[in-house]
């Protein structure tokens, strides 16, 4: 475990001694404050604009994050042959592997819950009541980015990063939309198309399961039930991407 | 074996003889590392078409000796140690570390590895670099730091520990390759070039480490193809060529098999002499004010010296001149059909 921890570590170093991170974390700032400013257009519905709208952005650009880094950070050691010096040493490939995962998804889930905090100060001086279901959403948003992490995870331990690229965003995109995709499958389309979208739709991430911003804009806080449900289906998925991630990790060949 | 065992039981000081038993099986050298009829094929990603990089090797290390895989450019070096890591697996026969598969994480704790032209991580100080490696050998934090501080010492990478590895110079990064791969105090040191990149007071160093490590207990193996730094160091080589094995020995048994030539040198030499040695096949050249003689076998080498003494031509020394490892090298190479420069630098074969 302290090897895990300690690849972790350093992929934190290096994500966070990269200048787009500071550039996207002011970005985000810039964007909550940005949120605040444009909610006089929301004749009085400004206080649930800026929440919706602070909170989207912000877990778009969390999931951004992991997409753009998360794709070339194997890619980066297997370049550079950095991994040989490190794979060498008394660790599993997939203890490697995981160290990798834990540690970008620990940076870009600090990275969301900073940008939550500055969303809630900012509604708290404006509004004068802390929006503590903000949390709530946040949470929600934290294990969706683990299941994005682990899809990048497993498309970098096999593919160039551009197409670890198109395929995260290709599955983060599917993965909001996997009860249209069935619902639209399921209006009269041929058996086997049906079928074909019954098994996409089950193996595809059911994002929706982590959005809960409509519910956290109007106030209502998220049930425990739901968080829980979402904690166990995040973990389960993200993990079993991660194993597979790690399979494949194991069997490569290091040119 | 269990019989004698039990037979001993009863007698006083059988503890004693149990003990110096176990002792004896402890002190019972494992080879470190073994390599049995190790082959890698590579296969064009696009082509599938199979290129046997190293075909066959077998090797086995002897505890504390320092052994050098030698070989030109594209021999299969890099290849064979990638595989004695794990990096890569053989396509045929077996390795083992200490008895153990090099995939076994385990195998690999007691082992150090340099890779050849080694890159380290841009973001991190050289300091933080050690410290990320100590903790994949689980090694005590405080321990990892009174280490890294004395191998940076070792190494004259004390002042740089705090830089930024991105701002490191090429052989600044290689001595930072060698300190991290000391940091579990190994007993069994891979190096890949562990020379490459250094000047020659970095070179000369590596070389005093590599012999303090011998000293300490340690089992090397190094690759190299400087093979001037490698004859001094070297307890046993063996020269790979397109895979294979062509030679295998100790550096002493391999230099001291033949004297190559005797080499005469005299103040004068009278024109008349010169050219008559030169119609028997002799070299003559003229050394600054001196004069070489270079005689090929002992016999003629005894008529020479008593004619040139009965002309009272002065001579200055005498030497038997050995092959050198360097020499030796090129031979065996050309013995199996390399015979241009060009030839082995490309590596190129198919
Ligand atoms: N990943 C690979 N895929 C295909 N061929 C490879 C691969 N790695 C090495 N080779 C080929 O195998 C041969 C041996 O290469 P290797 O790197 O082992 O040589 P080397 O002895 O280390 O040479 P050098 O002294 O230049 O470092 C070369 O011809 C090389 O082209
Ligand atoms: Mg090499």
């Amino acid at each position: 475990m302290s090897r895990v921890i300690a690849i972790a570590r350093n992929t934190l170093r290096e994500v966070v001694r990269e200048r787009v991170v500071l550039i996207l974390a002011l970005f985000g700032l810039a964007l909550v404050i940005a949120s605040q400013a444009l909610s006089p257009l929301a004749l009085g519905e400004g206080r649930k604009v800026v929440i919706d709208f602070g909170l989207a952005g912000s877990s778009i650009l969390a999931t951004l994050l992991t997409v753009f880094l998360g794709s070339s950070l194997l890619h980066k050691e297997l370049e550079r042959r950095t991994v040989y010096a490190i794979l060498a040493k008394p660790i599993r490939r997939e203890e490697f592997l995981v160290g990798k995962f834990l540690g970008l998804w620990f940076t870009t889930s600090m990275l969301l819950i900073s940008m939550a905090g500055i969303l809630a100060a900012v509604v708290t001086v404006a509004y004068g009541a802390t929006p503590w279901s903000v949390f709530g959403a946040v949470g929600l948003s934290v294990m969706e980015l683990s299941i994005v992490t682990a899809v990048v995870v497993l498309f970098s331990s096999f593919t160039t990063p551009a197409l670890t690229a198109f395929f995260a965003i290709a599955a983060v995109v599917s993965g909001h939309f996997a009860e249209d995709l069935r619902y639209f499958a399921s209006q009269g389309a041929p058996v086997g198309v049906q079928a074909l979208a019954e098994a996409v739709y089950w193996t595809l991430p059911h994002l929706g399961v982590f959005n809960a911003r409509g519910l956290v804009a109007h106030g209502i806080a998220v049930e425990p039930e739901r968080l829980g449900f979402a904690f166990a289906y995040g973990a389960l998925y993200a993990g079993g991407i991660v194993i597979l991630a790690g399979t494949i990790f194991r069997r490569r060949e290091f040119r | 074996m269990s019989r004698d065992r039990d037979d001993s039981r009863g007698r006083p000081g059988w503890a004693a003889e149990a003990a110096a038993r176990s002792q004896l099986r402890e002190v019972e050298p494992l080879p470190t590392i073994l390599l049995d009829g190790v082959s890698k094929v590579y296969r064009d990603p696009m082509t599938l078409k199979p290129f046997t990089a190293v075909d066959g090797v077998s090797l086995s290390l002897e505890p504390g000796e320092i052994f050098g895989l030698l070989g030109p450019n594209g021999a299969g070096k890099t290849s064979t140690i990638k595989m004695i890591l794990g990096l890569t697996r053989p396509t045929r026969g077996t390795i083992r570390l200490e008895g153990r598969d090099p995939q076994d994480p385990t195998a690999r704790r007691r082992l150090g590895y340099l890779p050849e032209n080694p890159c380290f991580y841009d973001h991190l100080t050289a300091e933080e670099y050690l410290g990320l490696v100590g903790s994949l050998f689980s090694i005590e934090p405080r321990t990892v730091r009174r280490r890294a501080e004395a191998l940076l010492e070792r190494l004259g990478l004390r002042v740089h520990g705090r830089k930024a590895l991105r701002r490191f110079s090429k052989g600044m990064t290689q001595r930072l390759g060698l300190c991290q791969a000391l940091l579990n105090e190994p007993a069994v040191l891979v190096l890949d070039e562990p020379m490459s990149g250094l000047d020659p007071i970095g070179r000369a160093d590596v070389k005093h480490i590599l012999r303090e490590e011998r000293a300490r207990g340690a089992t090397i193996l190094m690759t190299s193809h400087v093979l001037a730094e490698t004859e001094p160091l070297c307890d046993r080589v063996a020269i790979l060529h397109r895979g294979r094995v062509l030679e295998m020995g100790s550096v002493k048994a391999i230099l001291e098999s033949d004297v190559l030539e005797w080499e005469i040198t005299t103040d004068a030499l009278p024109d008349q002499r010169m050219s008559l040695l030169r119609e028997a096949g002799h070299r003559v050249d003229s050394v600054g004010s001196r004069w070489v003689v270079r005689v090929l076998d002992a016999g003629a080498l005894q008529g020479i010296l008593r004619t040139l003494t009965e002309e009272r031509v002065f001579i200055r020394s005498v030497e038997p001149r050995r092959e050198s490892l360097e020499e030796y090298f090129v031979r065996v190479l050309e013995a199996d059909g390399v015979g241009t420069a060009s030839g082995r630098e490309s590596g190129g074969r198919s």
